[in-house]
């Protein structure tokens, strides 16, 4: 946005409107208490994950450098019991925090932005454009996500990068539309009619007003889409697809499943990271629900 | 709507009753279908390729194959030497070129018809003329001249060149009266139950992901088994089989891992078995991968070419610590590339010739060789670039794995950068097959006779010009070795066959395209409380299960009279109060729907 | 997964053009149709050319730890057609799919279709009693959720239905392993000592099937609570309802007999369109309780990996979720009046 100290240009006025738009927005958040309580939540989980490196020592995450038991309970040195090869439970969780939640983020950030990209397209030029673009969206919203995903995880090379791929490539579809029905009815108010006739050019269309109308509906869906990802890590992890010598609450599972912790009874190795994930999926939803409704004024009041 | 509903929750409760109803059902109705006889059974891990015994390549569709047919020749269950099989004795030309065999008589098919040499020969001779009867044996005939039989009992085999391996013919004979009907033998399924066989099981029955059945075979020529029916029961993840064996529901289970393996020692009805395995881990050190015709393909690093820069490498890393902590003391520290099990073949190299750990020597040597530490620790190649080198570790063996996180760490310690990535096992073959690598983590599980592991690292195994064809395991390339391979296989004294095993072992750690890290030990763990007598292969520490005959299947013995009742018993129990307890909770709920639909009616 | 409690999405309904006429309605049949079959072959041109690109020799993957001949394994790339180039595979391929032949597998030297026939049975048994079962475990509590808007029965099961839906699959599944003991069977479907009879097999095979099924319902059910629960609620705010009511309708016949089949539309119609994701719940649930169906198939031809058969069970998974979809489409034609009456 163009800031001028002029108050009267458009842009400072739009930029006012909006500062406004977003205080009323919070306001609405602040009083749904699960969005706000999923917001604290990643608020502590994200900050945890952030400073791990300030307030643990990574080197007890090094298999070569560790002494634990194998398996062990949780007792006084470790407060989670140890993995099978001596790692700390606890500090395996805290640190799969960070790739599960990088995967997470990223693979919902891509997804959303092909998702955007796609179903402004498609809405703002119609015609053949629009039907192309959309039988596309259509047949990729009806593929099965996973299967799809699996499938690109085998085909790549094995690590983050692809994992982050596959669910980003697989997962747009549902975002696409969503963007399409808002820029549709973005684009069928007067004042974009007016800009049109006022000689904006399609750039000066979608990025000035198409795109900042839909942006909040993009974001609350982008808060939902991180949590199917971090599900649909954990999922690609524990058939065996993400790389093994990354820490994620999927790939903690898969070894749990792998090295006997149900045969043991070892529940200080398999619940820790499933309560991570369900934790952080939580919050995201409780989060992304919340701003729907405050997003989306026809959801007030239901939810 | 409430009728509705009503009909809604009486249908639960019915289900709900009748699936939590099922275990009081069921073993009432298979104690009656066993009450012939016992039944062992056992969980499987991985799945069958083919019942086809031509096709069957997977481990466990070959173990299958053993019990359902027999061989010319058996492995003794007490040392894995050639001992008689269909064949009760034979001799061999003075030029080993000519081989005749005596088939014993009175062994019969379980159809009744007598088993013959002419069904041996009808084998052979199939797979020397069906190129899809070659699919998983065919290197057995691969240098046979011709199959005949003489007679009913006598079979003569005429080779190109002398082979030792002739009584080690690791083929599944099969009925000629029905297999000569089989006319596309690459789609044949061999899926008509009950399965006509000669081993000590017959297969009846086959639901592919699900259970294999085998019923005894009465008439077996040593004499029927000692269980009535063996079963092979699918788990697709090794704790479910674990669990599995906790409850009951098998009776003998392989592919432990060490915790599981702990895990079990504390249970009273479980014995445990720690065997020698048959496979070795090795480490993959790239010698300069190069075509039959000695043309240079990959892009190893160079480094690698020069042997003492391997050695370097070798006494950089400790076996020891491998396998005290990757594998959980279960396992042995790497020699030769034929390991302990086979006592008659496995290598113990002196002082002077093993690995010895020894960082600070590693460090010399590759100081003494030009390379010198740069400011960042890491070496400087003769280029003038860094000395990194690329490790790759196949991302489903978790020990591999591990292991890499090890090799890293160590290699910094002398001075050698290691770009360390973990692929998967069709990226690993698509690396080593093309050479482009230069540490990976490789394996191989070993037969009794010695000649295809060996046969693996000799000059001719390498890819053919267009880079296709290979199939050696380490682009080695040694005239002596060679040699001492041609040897071995013309040798036919086995002791003095044995002494030229062990010196191309020798020779194969002193080229150095590989470093022998450890051989794993395979374990087992079976219900002492319901069976007994598996017999191990070897005797001692050997393997009941994926043995090089059915030993362990056949030896087995039901231990004592004494039902199996006990916790299943229970679980009938906590079954049947918690059915009672849901379908009461399903009822109170109805009820007080139906009250409350009632008042709501009334307003 | 999002899409589900993304809204806007399924209540959007489908832009129909035109008065109702039975031209019309032919029209938007034979288009959803002819949208299908462009879809299904979309499928499988991905199914062939995605795993086209697996790294390795395929003949050496199917060779591995055996003793071969170079001659061998030329014989074999004859065997199985991988030297003729790309577009002649994928003519044979496609040819092959008009006769109902998805290829040989390499691993298990059968038949591809016949393999995927096998497993069809024990995929729709479990994903049909699931979803049955989370159809009515939703829709239920959904409705007297909205009922009881706001009631303690409605924040509870709204909050356990969230709670649910954040679990992974697979990690319920391995919970309720350690945690049942010795009550249910670790995995499979039947015991192969159970006598052939249908009554005990019936039972055996209920036995087995319960945690899977658990499993499968507990993950699923949320998504049909929600919706459920959303629609009623904006149905019960509508004026028609009230028109009703005036007319001195009971209360509870007036949300019986107007609000609850409205709502049940879009609910019904996101049992069809999300198939999707109850395969993927399939493919989990099969895999962690050795489940024998279409999940565990695909499960293992990863492993191996078995080019024709993972590309055959890609199409049959793919294409019956996208013939599912088109069948959602035709019921939401006929059954809203909404989008008839357009």
């Amino acid at each position: 946005m163009s800031q001028t100290p002029s108050k009267q240009t458009p842009g400072a006025l739009a930029w006012a409107r909006r500062k406004e738009a977003a205080s009323r927005a919070w306001k609405q958040f602040r009083v749904q208490r699960s969005g706000l309580a999923g917001l604290i939540a990643l608020g502590v989980i994200a900050a945890l994950a952030i400073l791990a490196p300030v307030l643990t020592d990574s080197d007890q995450l090094d298999v070569t450098k560790v002494d634990g038991p194998s398996l062990g309970a949780p007792s006084g040195d470790y407060l989670l019991g140890t993995d099978e090869n001596g790692r700390s439970v606890l500090l395996l969780t805290w640190w799969g925090a960070r790739v599960s939640l990088t995967v997470g983020l990223s693979a919902a950030l891509l997804s959303v932005v092909i998702g955007t990209v796609i179903g402004v397209l498609s809405a703002h030029f119609g015609g053949w454009v629009s039907a192309v673009l959309m039988r596309f969206t259509d047949f990729f919203l009806v593929l099965p996500s996973l299967v799809l995903a699996i499938a690109l995880s085998t085909v790549l090379d094995r690590g983050l990068f692809t994992i982050i791929l596959a669910i980003g490539l697989t997962s747009w579809p549902s975002t696409a539309r969503l963007v399409r029905a808002q820029t549709l009815s973005v684009e069928a108010r007067p004042y974009i009619e007016r800009a049109r006739a006022l000689g904006g050019g399609h750039t000066h269309v979608i990025t000035k007003h198409v795109l900042p109308s839909v942006l909040p509906l993009v974001f609350a869906n982008t808060t939902l889409a991180v949590a199917s990802a971090i599900i649909a890590e954990s999922t690609l992890s524990f058939l065996g697809l993400g790389d093994p010598t990354q820490v994620t609450w999927g790939s903690m599972l898969k070894s749990a499943a792998s090295n006997g912790a149900v045969t043991t009874g070892a529940w200080w190795y398999l619940l820790p990271p499933g309560l991570g994930i369900v934790a952080v999926v939580l919050a995201f939803t409780l989060c992304g629900r919340a701003l729907e409704t405050v997003l989306n004024p026809r959801l007030r009041g239901e939810r | 709507m409430s009728a509705g509903r009503r009909l809604a929750g009486f249908l639960s409760a019915l289900v709900c009753g009748a699936l939590l109803a099922a275990p009081v059902a069921v073993p009432a109705h298979a104690q009656q279908e066993q009450q012939p006889g016992p039944v062992l059974r056992v969980g499987l891990l991985q799945n069958i390729d083919s019942l086809n015994p031509f096709l069957a390549v997977f481990q466990s569709s070959t173990e299958l194959g053993r019990l359902m047919y027999d061989f010319l020749n058996s492995n003794a269950a007490k040392d894995n030497a050639p001992a008689p099989g269909l064949a009760e004795k034979w001799e061999s030309s003075p030029d080993k070129l000519t081989w005749t065999y005596t088939i014993r008589s009175g062994a019969k098919w379980s159809d009744g018809t007598s088993i013959t040499a002419k069904d041996v020969a009808f084998t052979y001779n199939l797979m020397m003329t069906n190129d899809a009867a070659a699919t998983a044996n065919g290197s057995f005939v691969s240098t046979f001249e011709s199959v005949t039989a003489k007679d009913e009992r006598t079979l003569v085999i005429k080779t190109k060149t002398p082979q030792a391996t002739m009584l080690s013919l690791d083929v599944p004979i099969v009925p000629e009266h029905l297999w000569s009907k089989v006319s596309d033998i690459g789609k044949f399924g061999n899926d008509q139950m009950p399965v006509v066989g000669s081993g000590p099981f017959v297969l009846t029955e086959h639901k592919p992901d699900q259970f294999i059945r085998l019923k005894a075979n009465k008439d077996y020529w040593r004499g029927a088994p000692k269980i009535d029916e063996l079963q092979f029961i699918y788990f697709k993840n090794s704790d479910a089989a674990v669990q599995a064996l906790r409850k009951g529901e098998v009776d003998l289970i392989n592919r432990l891992t060490p915790t599981q393996y702990q895990a079990l020692g504390g249970d009273a009805n479980i014995t445990l078995n720690k065997a020698q395995g048959r496979r070795f881990s090795e480490l993959l050190i790239n010698p300069g991968a190069a075509t039959r015709d000695n043309v240079a393909i990959g892009d190893g690093n160079a480094a690698l070419k020069d042997v003492r820069v391997r050695k370097a490498i070798s006494q950089g890393i400790d076996t020891k610590a491998l396998v005290d902590r990757v594998l959980k003391g279960f396992g042995e520290q790497g020699k030769g590339i034929i390991p302990p099990v086979f006592t008659d073949f496995h290598w113990e190299p002196t002082a002077a010739e093993a690995n010895k750990f020894d960082p600070a020597a590693a460090n010399k040597a590759l100081d003494d060789l030009g390379y010198r530490k740069g400011a960042d620790g890491v070496r400087i190649s003769t280029d003038g670039k860094p000395l990194k080198l690329r490790l790759y570790a196949r991302n489903d063996r978790p020990n591999d794995v591990t292991s890499g996180e090890y090799i890293k760490q160590w290699m910094l310690d002398i001075g050698i950068a290691v770009d360390y990535t973990t692929i998967s096992g069709n990226q690993m073959n698509e690396q080593t097959n093309t050479g482009n690598y230069d540490l990976a983590f490789s394996g191989w599980g070993t037969n009794p006779d010695p000649d295809y592991i060996l046969s693996l690292n000799t000059c001719s195994q390498r890819p053919g010009a267009d880079g296709k064809g290979g199939t050696t395991a380490s682009y080695m390339c040694d005239r002596t070795y060679d040699e001492l391979y041609a040897k071995q296989l013309a040798e036919f004294d086995r002791a003095k066959r044995a002494e030229l095993v062990k010196q191309a072992q020798a020779r194969y750690n002193e080229v150095r395209p590989s470093l022998v890290l450890y051989y794993e030990n395979a374990l087992e763990a079976y219900r002492s409380d319901k069976f007994s007598g598996f017999a191990k292969q070897p005797e001692g520490n050997g393997v009941i299960r994926e043995q090089n005959g059915v030993w362990g299947y056949y030896g087995a013995v039901p231990a004592g009279a004494s039902e199996s009742g006990g916790s299943s018993n229970t679980g009938v129990l906590i079954g049947v109060v918690i059915a009672i307890v849901v379908i009461g909770g399903i009822a109170i709920v109805v009820l007080s729907r139906r009250r409350k639909a009632a008042s709501d009616d009334r307003e | 997964m999002t899409d589900l409690l993304t809204p806007g999405e399924q209540t959007e309904p489908p832009a129909s053009t035109g008065r109702r006429s039975s031209s019309g309605t032919l029209r938007f049949v034979l288009g959803k149709l002819g949208g299908a079959v462009i879809s299904v072959a979309f499928v499988a041109a991905l199914g062939f050319l995605l795993f086209r690109v697996l790294p390795g020799d395929p003949v050496l993957t199917m060779t591995r730890g055996r003793p071969t001949t170079p001659e061998a394994l030329a014989e074999l790339r004859l065997r199985f057609g991988l030297d003729d180039p790309l577009w002649k595979q994928f003519l044979d391929y496609v040819g092959g799919l008009f006769r109902g032949d998805f290829g040989t597998s390499y691993a298990y030297s059968r038949p591809v279709g016949e393999m995927i026939l096998e497993r069809v049975g024990p995929t729709l048994l479990l994903v049909g009693t699931g979803t049955v079962l989370a159809v009515i475990l939703g829709m239920w509590i959904g409705i007297r959720g909205a009922w009881e808007h706001g009631s303690r029965f409605d924040r509870t099961t709204t909050s356990l239905a969230l709670t649910l839906w954040s679990v992974p699959t697979f990690w319920l599944g391995l919970l309720l392993l350690m945690v049942t003991g010795n009550l249910f069977p670790s995995g499979g479907m039947v015991d192969p000592s159970t006598p052939k009879e249908f009554l005990p097999q019936l039972l055996d095979i209920g036995h087995h099937l319960v945690l899977p099924c658990i499993t499968f319902v507990a993950v699923v059910y949320a998504q049909y609570q929600l919706v459920m629960r959303s629609s009623l609620l904006e149905e019960m705010g509508a004026d028609y309802l009230n028109t009703a009511r005036a007319k001195g309708m009971r209360e509870d016949m007036v949300r019986r007999k107007h609000a609850v089949p409205n709502a049940m539309l879009p609910a019904i119609t996101l049992v069809f369109l999300h198939l999707g994701l109850v395969v993927q719940g399939a493919i989990t649930v099969e895999t962690v309780f050795s489940w024998p169906g279409l999940g565990l198939l695909l499960y293992e031809a990863l492993s191996y990996p078995d080019l024709p058969l993972l590309q055959g069970v890609f199409t049959v998974l793919a294409g019956s979720v996208v013939a599912m979809n088109v069948v959602a489409d035709l019921l939401y034609r006929v059954f809203d009046p909404r989008v008839r009456a357009v």
